[in-house]
């Protein structure tokens, strides 16, 4: 008890001698906070990313693939996607059809307005029930492809960020128009989408198979009946996937390396700022030195001074780590970025900040250890004599 | 330089200080050396891609969409063409899905080395040549799987063969290296003619014809009237060097460059603020010592510069410890992203910062120690 009594009296009243050292509690302040808004900002790529890649996934669709396909490289035969359809556990649509999404997917290019550079990106060929399984399509302008036309709709990202994607504009594809006929919106998605009718796609492009077949299931539950039934067909040699297992797997590659890209710059800048704070826990604590030696002369304990002193250095860490969050939060939070080709959103969520504190309090611990035993050790007659 | 001693005995003063600080702005350095590394690694090595060596793909795609190998006849017949040569793609793996392998079929026709970025020994050509079943191994995926010469190795692709095999074999004949940009995957190359006649389905296409011109200067006509050729057509193409193709890679990863910029200026920041609150310090603690130099005759200007220079020791000591580290490093960080190198303007905008960094934050510190008044300065002892 008198531990505990010693130990927050000395953190009182360093706290209170803080005000005359605003250069070194400063430096804490600023090394802490640069350090915890660059590894929050860049861990909420991560975040981002993932939350963009998975926002409109649902748990009542599946995704059938060629058999051993790791993703884009699948190719599912017109005679084998047929089967699918009389599989069991497949919703139907309000026309009485069965909501099967048949994809096929080509590469157009396209042409980035204001600095016309080039970029590729796939245009999807994808059958019109897409409208009734993804309700989150959400036509801003204009309709959606007719059957057997040459028609696109294109998502309102692509039509921001490309040119050439205007109502009424006309693609060329394979060396025929294909003529722009909506807009739309997909949800919060930044993707670049671009849709066509399947099977007029693959007619322009000769194509006789698909690369994945989508499914809306009657309800989640209906997935191992569907996957068993599906498994048991010996004329196909195809699997079904959730699409959440789906698209966590194409984006796990993405997510570790955002996330090592933020550790690792994040850890290296911790470094940095835990030396600068060591530098001006020691000079508070030098600082200090005649106080810690008359309060060690009137009978406190070197232990209390040791963890008055890692306490009072993690509170100095935490200002920084909230100032930090908040200044990633306020200049990053919901930026668009496009690192590696696809869009997302920055998302800085309050996990994030929590790690971000964390880290400031490990910083803090660390960078005291050394300044406290210091303050600890210091010899009472020397330190008494200091001016 | 006869203060030096001076500067020296002021930056030991206190040596715990200066050790950290000198570790804080070794590891700031360093860091930005990577980050910038990354950078400008990757601009030279968009420079350094050649702009004589064509890719003729189809307007379509890079890879998805093959061309008529029938293309090759009238490319050949282009003025300015020196080789032709077809390119095949198709991918497979050794033993385990995970373990994926690029296959690059190319017929080993004359010259035909020239319309790539591979190096080869001439012996390992020459073997590659002779054989149909002939493999060349990437150095690294050679080295990954223990393979030797004569080892047979065996592929699992998604391409029948006749036979309705999809294992494909190979005899491994050499290795070679390449320097292509972002070309770090495993792959092998092998033999056009066994891979066309073996296989079933696509017969008549390839990938993408590569073409090397006789002279470099001749690259963007070139391009063009082999673009010609095909205009109009159902398999239209589009010829880019693959310089042109690197700088497309790069303006997609755009916003890299943002961050880095961000990061960097984060990194600074912080430092600034260190070294300055340190200065001032040593300044404070030091204010008799200094008032008695001023007493000897030093002039505000020298103690002005005395202070500076010991900021400046350390800050550059510490930036070319903190860059040597980065360079260091990043031979290591190349074997996982191909063209990473730490070009010498690096290290000088990493020293020209440091300076900055230095001046700035010393630029307060000294202007206190030039107007110390002697006369206070020795009365407050």
């Amino acid at each position: 008890m008198n531990f505990l009594r010693q130990s927050t009296a000395l953190l009182r009243l360093n706290l209170a001698g803080l005000v005359a050292r605003s250069g070194s509690v400063l430096t804490i302040l600023i090394g802490v906070s640069c350090t915890v808004g660059v590894l929050v900002s860049m861990l909420a790529m991560g975040t981002g990313a993932h939350r963009q890649a998975l926002g409109d996934v649902r748990d009542d669709i599946a995704i059938v693939v060629s058999r051993g396909s790791s993703d884009l490289d699948s190719s599912v035969p017109r005679d084998e996607a047929a089967a699918v359809a009389d599989l069991p556990g497949i919703a139907v649509g309000s026309d009485g059809k069965p909501l099967i999404g048949y994809q096929s997917v080509v590469i157009m290019e396209g042409h980035r307005r204001g600095t016309g550079a080039r970029v590729f990106f796939p245009l999807i060929g994808t059958s019109p029930t897409v409208t009734a399984m993804r309700p989150e399509i959400h036509f801003t302008e204009g309709r959606m492809f007719a059957p057997g036309l040459h028609e696109l709709v294109v998502s309102n990202p692509c039509v921001r960020t490309f040119s050439g994607f205007e109502l009424g504009a006309e693609r060329d594809v394979r060396g025929v128009g294909w003529t722009v006929v909506g807009h739309f919106d997909q949800g919060n998605s930044m993707n670049c989408l671009v849709l066509a009718d399947v099977e007029t796609l693959m007619t322009a492009f000769g194509r006789n198979v698909f690369t994945e077949v989508s499914v809306e299931l009657k309800s989640p539950r209906d997935f191992d009946a569907f996957r068993t039934a599906l498994e048991a067909n010996p004329a196909v040699k195809l699997d079904a996937r959730r699409e959440r297992d789906q698209v966590e797997g194409r984006f796990k590659g993405l997510k570790a390396l955002l996330n090592f890209a933020a550790y690792f710059v994040g850890a290296i800048m911790a470094v940095g700022a835990t030396l600068g704070a060591v530098n001006s826990l020691y000079s508070i604590v030098d600082a200090r030195r005649r106080e810690l030696a008359t309060l060690r002369a009137i009978g406190f304990g070197s232990g209390a001074i040791v963890v008055a002193t890692l306490v009072e250095s993690m509170l100095l860490a935490l200002p920084g780590a909230l100032l930090g969050a908040a200044l990633a939060w306020l200049f990053f939070h919901g930026m668009a970025v496009s690192p590696f080709g696809f869009t997302f959103r920055l998302d800085v969520t309050p996990q994030l900040a929590e790690i971000g504190i964390a880290w400031a309090l490990v910083m803090g611990l660390i960078g005291g250890l050394l300044p406290a035993l210091r303050a600890a050790r210091m010899p009472v007659t020397t330190a008494l004599r200091a001016t | 330089m006869k203060y030096l001693p001076l500067v020296w005995s002021g930056i030991w003063r206190k040596p715990g200080r200066t050790i950290l600080i000198f570790l804080q702005v070794s590891v700031a350095f360093a860091l930005f050396g990577v980050l910038q590394g990354l950078k400008t690694g990757v601009e030279h090595a968009v420079d350094a891609a050649r702009a004589d060596l064509l890719i003729v793909h189809s307007r379509l795609s890079l890879i998805m969409e093959g061309l008529p190998i029938s293309l090759l006849g009238p490319i050949r017949s282009v003025p300015g063409v020196r080789v032709a040569i077809p390119v095949e793609l198709f991918g497979g793996y050794y033993q385990k899905p995970e373990q994926g392998i690029l296959s690059v079929a190319v017929p080993p026709d004359k010259d035909w080395t020239t319309a790539f970025t591979f190096t080869i020994a001439p012996r390992h050509l020459a073997a590659f040549a002779k054989s149909r079943t002939a493999a060349l191994v990437l150095e690294a995926t050679a080295k990954k799987y223990g393979w030797k010469i004569g080892d047979h190795i065996p592929l699992v692709t998604k391409v029948a063969q006749k036979d309705g095999s999809t294992t494909w074999t190979f005899d491994v004949v050499g290795t070679f290296t390449d320097s292509d940009f972002g070309g770090g995957g495993d792959k092998i190359l092998m033999n056009f003619g066994y891979y066309d006649e073996a296989r079933v389905t696509g017969r008549g296409t390839v990938n993408h014809i590569n073409v090397s011109v006789t002279d470099p200067n001749l690259a963007v006509p070139v391009a063009d009237a082999i673009d010609r050729i095909s205009a109009n057509s159902s398999h239209e193409t589009k010829t880019e060097s693959i310089r042109e193709l690197a700088q497309q890679q790069v303006q997609q990863i755009g916003d890299f460059d943002f961050l880095i910029r961000a990061v960097v200026s984060a990194v600074l920041a912080a430092l600034l603020f260190a070294i300055a609150t340190m200065m001032v310090q040593s300044v404070r603690e030091r204010t008799s010592e200094l008032a008695v130099l001023k007493t000897i005759g030093f002039t505000d200007r020298s103690v002005f510069l005395l202070i500076l220079g010991e900021a400046l020791t350390v800050c550059i000591l510490a930036a070319a410890v903190g860059l040597a580290l980065a360079t260091a490093t990043l031979p290591i960080a190349a074997r996982f992203v191909t063209g990473l190198s730490m070009p010498k303007i690096t290290l000088a905008i990493g020293l020209a910062f440091a300076v900055l960094v230095a001046l700035i934050s010393a630029a307060a510190p000294a202007l206190l120690a030039a107007r110390l008044r002697v006369a206070t300065a020795l009365a407050e002892r």
